[in-house]
């Protein structure tokens, strides 16, 4: 390269040099938090007031959320709302750049995973403190799945329970009955899946490997007095427990109960209505309350909700615990919090609302919406409905969402089971690796 | 300059036997016929899924059909909170103006760094290198954040006006290397006849490199249409939003996604593209090769 | 070598004089240079400042100076992802390129139906980062797929080729190989520029059409395929969509698809560590940069330029 002649360098370099130190300076303007959102406060009646919606999820989702949106334009004239949609992943990607960008939309649809991660670093609003949200008619163990640090930071927008999914067409085929899922055990679960394996002779599995999501690691630590993640945001779960559940997850394996590890994997990352419980190959797989509706229609079959079993045969001692399937948030930098409540307000405790939504976000936790939604539910919606009723006096503790950082555990979790199916690493280095690397995630 | 085609196959000097002649072209045939299919097959697939009732899709492999329904096309069409046309019509017009904006940019850039000798060249050549090497996932935010205090979230401007500025160095890079293919016994004769640097650029590199911004429109047209994560980021309303965006916002991996409008629409989608390509690549044909210079 | 000096004829002559054209080229480049310093350059800045911080999107950037860079020499998964897009660039790229360069020469000779072969050649390209495709591949690489129901008739045993952290990797190689329409239209296009006269000197002085191909045609595509070589090579070593579709985002199973950009938007997006992604980010700009030079320092012996 020929050295550049030395009087037209300096001039380049300050270019430069302030182009650095715009970009810097814009990066932290945009990241200050709070800030600016003191001024407008839209308390001025009268005054037109637009608020930004965000949601992920899929068509059906889209046009009766847009709905809901429209009907209550109507009762609030001066309050606009502009919907913004789309799918899970570009979701998250956009929510980040548009908080980075201090652009963030008012009303989010949030993620149990990603909750602390926003709140945590100031990016949400106390919603405890926010002026015409009423949570009176939400139970106390709903709203804790997203109350922590004394504050309010997601309203829970559906109930979700961790459950397994059972396919009576394909018990009917083994020739084996339902079990009782009040009394069950680890035990009888590894019995029956192997005897149906065995019996459907390669035509189909008795139950999906677990180990695919925190739920299940989560509920294993809960039925042994450990949790995933502790109060104070640590990770809460043993090496011992961690190995013996993988130990486990092998001996099901070993017995054929569990289909083979490519099938497990493939199954873990497959959109819900591709996977093996959709297309009819298992008996019963790991999955959340509020997914019955779509894996009945995916598989064409009237699918049916059982406890998981427990370590003692008592329902009562099985870790059960009600999750939000998502929470509504208010951005911290809102111009109009006051409005964006309202809405929230609305969504969670309109009839207007409820009856649109009906159990699309989960069943609903407001008790009284529950109660006059119930009967317009759609079968497997009802019975959904009708499982969080029924568990509602065998919850354990509220389960703490995963703090910051923890969001990943997913992921982490089913790559670790996918090593220790595929024989790539034993129980006890499996649980060592995984909880080095979480707590190298944990900030 | 003639238009005049010139014959490509130039006879065959080798001793070939007439048996040979005649088999070789046949089996070229087969060979590609067998490709093709290879290559076709995920289409046809594509196709079918999207005439089959939804939840059949993954319950059916392979591409044999018992009743076609051709309902996915309708449902798909009115799916969203907008008609499908309305996504069309907006990818439509932010491939329009990326292509505009390519096509004279990159070409005077191009002109630039391939044939004016100038002081910086090989500096500005490298960064321009530099600057296709970056990923764009870290420079996405800032770049974010450079568009929203302008004002240009929720408008195609974010799309377009770099297209214009030619940041697309990839097609930057390919013309330099076209027009280094051209002779430049061709640039010394227009000069003589007393064309400038502009008339130079305009009659002679131009309409010689119409290869290279043929392929230049066709990969745009096709990124622009298929590119999902800036449209993504930077369109908000879903009154803007593109056909890429309103195409993954069938999908949700956590409950059930309408499959049978996603592929109805995935195809639908796809016809722009294959036409364009159809269309372009008549362009691609028009080298120097045939117009005969001589 | 007669077709070769006829070649010579054309020469290549030095530019007349050394004269320079400041005014007429930098004019040129106008358009160039305000998108560099508007939009290209300060987020690249902003990004390298970003790499010396601990920046998690939603607070400001904290400096660390160079924790970023020393937490990489000690990521596992980090020199996996490393490994994983290494064998990915060197696997994949001479094939895809081989391909596409094959085929572009054999539809540039008057084969009848040319333009229907190329349209259909470059439908999978088409497909993009389609969704369609995650669906398909596991279709066709599925436990139940396409492949398995093909070769197990034949003996062979079947297995989820995705799903298995030792196959999955293969089957992302030949879906790039399969997408080789961008660059055989390249080619093509570089293909239709080489002059007729060319081949007419050559079949004057008697070459054959093997002789023709690597005396005239590879010659003068040079340019061409050092172009694809150049580009092919960046674009694999930033390949993220066809993995991040495929694996669903996890870059699995057991990381065996984790390509270095992908781990590194699951660093700054999933992670909300932007900072360490921005570190990641220009070291692979480093890396980049030596290959592409390498390419550029080799070119000087095998690339001809008819200027």
């Amino acid at each position: 390269m020929r050295p550049l002649p030395r009087l037209t360098a300096p001039p380049r370099r300050r270019v430069r040099a302030l182009a650095a130190v715009a970009m810097a300076a814009a990066l932290l303007a945009t990241s200050a938090c709070g800030g600016d959102s003191g001024g407008g406060g839209g308390d001025s009646a009268g005054e037109e007031v637009t608020l930004r919606f965000n949601w992920w999820g899929s068509d059906t989702r889209h046009k009766i959320t847009q709905q809901v949106i429209d009907s209550f334009q109507k009762e609030n004239p001066n309050i606009k709302v502009k919907g913004e949609f789309g799918e899970w992943a570009g979701y998250w990607d956009k929510l980040a750049t548009t908080v980075a960008a201090n652009d963030a939309p008012d009303v989010i649809q949030m993620d149990e995973k990603y909750l602390r991660e926003y709140a945590d670093r100031g990016a949400l609003l106390d919603l405890k403190k926010a002026e015409g949200l009423d949570t009176a008619k939400f139970e106390p163990d709903t709203l804790g799945a997203g109350e922590f640090d004394g504050g309010l930071y997601g309203l829970n927008a559906g109930i979700n329970a961790f459950t397994i999914v059972a396919n009576p067409a394909v018990f009917k085929a083994a020739g084996v009955a339902i079990p009782d899922d009040t009394t069950w055990t680890w035990d009888d679960y590894a019995r029956i899946s192997a005897e149906i394996s065995r019996k459907l002779n390669g035509k189909g599995w008795g139950t999906a490997a677990y180990g695919a999501n925190d739920a299940s690691l989560n509920m294993w630590a809960r039925q042994r007095g450990e949790s995933l993640f502790t109060e104070d945001g640590k990770l809460g779960v043993s090496k011992d427990k961690l190995a013996e559940f993988y130990t486990n997850l092998l001996a099901l394996q070993a017995s054929k109960a569990t289909p083979s590890p490519e099938f497990t994997s493939q199954d873990m990352t497959a959109p819900l209505d591709q996977n093996g419980m959709a297309t009819g190959k298992l008996a019963m797989a790991f999955s959340w309350s509020n997914q019955l509706n779509a894996l009945s229609k995916a598989s064409g079959q009237q699918l049916k909700l059982l406890r998981l079993p427990s370590v003692t045969g008592k329902a009562s001692e099985n870790g059960a615990y009600y999750k939000g399937s998502m929470f509504w948030s208010i951005s911290s930098r809102s111009k109009h919090p006051k409005e964006a409540a309202k809405f929230v307000n609305y969504l969670a405790n309109s009839a207007a609302a409820g009856n649109l939504l009906l159990a699309e976000r989960g069943v609903p936790p407001n008790t009284e919406i529950r109660a006059a939604v119930t009967p317009k539910l759609q079968p497997a919606d009802a019975a959904s409905a009708a499982f969080i009723q029924a568990i509602a006096k065998e919850l354990g503790k509220p389960s703490p969402p995963p703090p910051v950082g923890g969001g990943q555990v997913e992921k982490i979790i089913q790559r670790y089971t996918t090593e220790v199916l595929f024989g790539r690493l034993s129980p006890a280095d499996a649980a060592q690796k995984f909880i080095d690397e979480i707590n190298g995630e944990l900030k | 300059m003639t238009t005049e085609t010139l014959p490509r196959s130039v006879p065959a000097t080798r001793a070939t036997t007439p048996v040979w002649r005649r088999v070789r072209p046949a089996l070229t045939h087969v060979a590609l016929a067998a490709a093709a299919v290879v290559m076709l097959y995920p289409v046809i697939w594509m196709v079918v899924s999207s005439l089959r009732p939804g939840n059949e899709i993954f319950r059916e492999p392979g591409i044999l059909v018992r009743d076609l329904r051709i309902e996915n096309y309708r449902l798909g069409w009115n799916a969203l909170t907008e008609p499908f046309t309305r996504y069309l019509l907006n990818s439509a017009a932010v491939v329009l103006g990326a292509i505009v904006g390519n096509l004279v940019s990159c070409s005077m850039a191009a002109y630039a760094f391939a044939r004016l000798n100038f002081t910086g060249k090989k500096f500005w050549f490298a960064i321009m290198l530099v600057t296709i090497m970056l990923p764009i996932h870290v420079v996405i935010v800032p770049q974010y954040i450079l568009f929203s205090q302008a004002g240009w979230i929720n408008t195609f401007l974010p799309l377009i006006v770099p297209k214009l500025l030619a940041t697309d160095a990839f097609f930057v890079f390919l013309m330099v290397q076209f027009i280094r293919g051209i002779p430049r016994e061709l640039d010394e004769a227009a000069r003589i006849d007393g064309c400038g640097k502009g008339g130079v650029f305009l009659r002679v590199i131009l309409p010689l490199m119409v290869p290279a911004l043929a392929t230049t429109t066709i990969f745009t047209f096709i990124w622009t249409w298929n590119d999902f994560f800036s449209q993504l980021i930077y369109l908000t309303d879903p009154k803007m939003y593109t056909v890429p965006v309103a195409l993954r916002a069938f999908v949700d991996a956590t409950a059930s996604t309408s499959w049978g409008s996603l592929f109805a629409m995935s195809v639908v989608s796809l016809v722009p593209v294959f036409l364009a390509f159809l269309l372009g690549q008549r362009f691609l044909i028009k080298g120097i090769a045939t117009t005969g210079i001589k | 070598m007669s077709a070769l000096s006829a070649l010579g004829t054309l020469g290549r002559k030095k530019p007349p004089g050394q004269k320079k054209d400041n005014v007429a080229a930098y004019l040129f480049l106008t358009p160039w240079l305000l998108g560099l310093f508007v939009i290209t350059i300060g987020p690249m800045i902003a990004s390298l400042y970003l790499a010396f911080t601990d920046y998690n999107l939603i607070q400001a950037p904290q400096w660390t100076g160079l924790e970023n860079f020393t937490r990489m020499l000690s990521d596992e998964r980090l020199h996996n992802s490393l490994k994983v897009t290494f064998t990915y660039v060197l696997v994949s790229v001479p094939i895809q390129l081989a391909v596409a360069l094959l085929l572009a020469v054999v539809l540039d000779r008057g084969v009848r139906g040319m333009a229907f072969y190329r349209s259909v050649f470059y439908l999978p390209s088409l497909l993009g980062s389609s969704v369609a495709i995650a669906i398909l591949w596991k279709q066709i690489f599925g436990t139940d797929g396409l492949l398995n129901q093909l070769i197990t008739p034949l003996g062979f045993a079947g297995k989820g080729w995705i799903s298995d952290p030792s196959t999955a990797l293969g089957t992302l190689v030949v879906l790039n190989v399969w997408t080789f329409g961008a660059p055989m239209v390249i080619f093509l296009a570089g293909l239709r520029q080489i002059p007729a006269m060319y081949y007419e000197a050559a079949s004057v002085d008697g070459a054959g059409p093997l002789r023709r191909f690597f005396s005239i045609t590879m010659p003068l595509l040079t340019p061409i395929i050092f172009f694809n070589l150049v580009l092919q090579i960046i674009h694999a070593f930033q390949s993220f969509t066809q993995a991040f579709v495929v694996s669903g985002g996890t870059g699995g199973p057991s990381d065996s698809t984790m390509f270095y950009t992908l781990y590194l938007y699951d660093r700054g997006f999933g992670n909300f560590d932007m900072g360490y992604a921005s570190a990641m980010a220009w070291f692979l700009l480093v890396i980049i940069g030596v290959f592409t030079a390498a390419n550029f320092v080799a070119s000087k012996y095998w690339v001809f330029y008819d200027d």
